[in-house]
């Protein structure tokens, strides 16, 4: 018995055309590594110093947390004073004395701004609710 | 007497323009999503980290403090941090809310004592809504 080959229709058709996937592809690519420091950009909500200000006046002591970065590595607690790697272990107690869970927090002139956002950064790890920045 | 005529191939009259467009969408979709983004100043500042991620909104005015002491709201850059008020009330009356959020991106290295004089600037030109931006940090 003799086969023949025989053309079948699908022999006809070009090859899947993957040009517009490959471009489309490297867009996404090159627009993601450009977008990607952005995209892990976040931000702590602060009250303003003054609103901040006002609201501490008007509450009683025992509903808020005073935080004071006395320098780079210490910070008081309301009048404690402690190791800023310490603060949280510190802060929780204090604020679950507290009913609002609200902190105002002060700062020296000298401090950097990362350590400033380190202590605004372990108060909101610890659950505290409001923070408001003091001017001095 | 007449030239015997030569069979020629079909001329190609179409052009394919579905990967055109295949790339033309994609760019205009992802220009619709980045742009809230791209409305920041390229200034050169590390931002600090931090673990929390307090504050989730797309749309914000942002107020940037660069590493060599540059300031720019939004795209415009900033003389001095006395300006700072005044651009930022004339945005916000753009926007037509003095609910919208200001974001301010200050260098981990900068001194707290600028910071807060921005922060001040930032309060006197009328924002109600503020926030510290931050670099988000893995894990606890």
């Amino acid at each position: 018995m003799h086969w023949q080959s025989q053309q079948t229709p699908l022999d006809d058709e070009s090859p899947v055309n993957v040009t517009p996937l490959i471009d489309v592809s490297l867009v996404l690519v090159v627009i993601l590594l450009l977008a990607t420091p952005l995209a892990f950009e976040s931000s702590i909500g602060v009250k303003s110093a003054q609103k901040g200000g006002k609201e501490a006046t008007t509450k009683k002591q025992s509903l808020r947390v005073t935080l004071t970065l006395v320098d780079e590595q210490s910070v008081r607690v309301n009048q404690t004073l402690v190791a800023r790697d310490e603060l949280m272990a510190a802060l929780e107690p204090a604020l679950d004395e507290t009913e609002e869970r609200a902190i105002t927090i002060a700062c020296a002139d000298n401090i950097s701004h990362g350590a400033f956002v380190d202590v605004l950064d372990k108060a909101k790890r610890c659950g505290a609710n409001g923070i408001a920045v003091s001017g001095r | 007497m007449r030239a015997p005529s030569v069979p020629q191939a079909p001329m190609l009259t179409r052009i394919n323009v579905t990967s055109v467009i295949d790339v033309a969408l994609v760019l205009v979709i992802i220009l619709l999503v980045t742009a809230p983004m791209l409305d920041v100043a390229d200034l050169d500042l590390d931002l600090p980290g931090a673990h929390t991620r307090d504050v989730e909104e797309q749309s914000y005015v942002s107020v940037t403090l660069g590493r060599n002491g540059d300031m720019a709201v939004e795209n415009q850059e900033v003389g001095s941090v006395e300006e700072i008020s005044g651009m930022l009330s004339s945005r916000l009356s753009e926007i037509g809310s003095q609910e919208s959020l200001v974001v301010v991106r200050a260098d981990a290295d900068l001194p707290h004592e600028f910071v807060r004089r921005v922060i001040e600037q930032v309060r006197a030109g009328g924002a109600q809504r503020m926030a510290i931006a931050t670099r988000q940090l893995e894990g606890e």
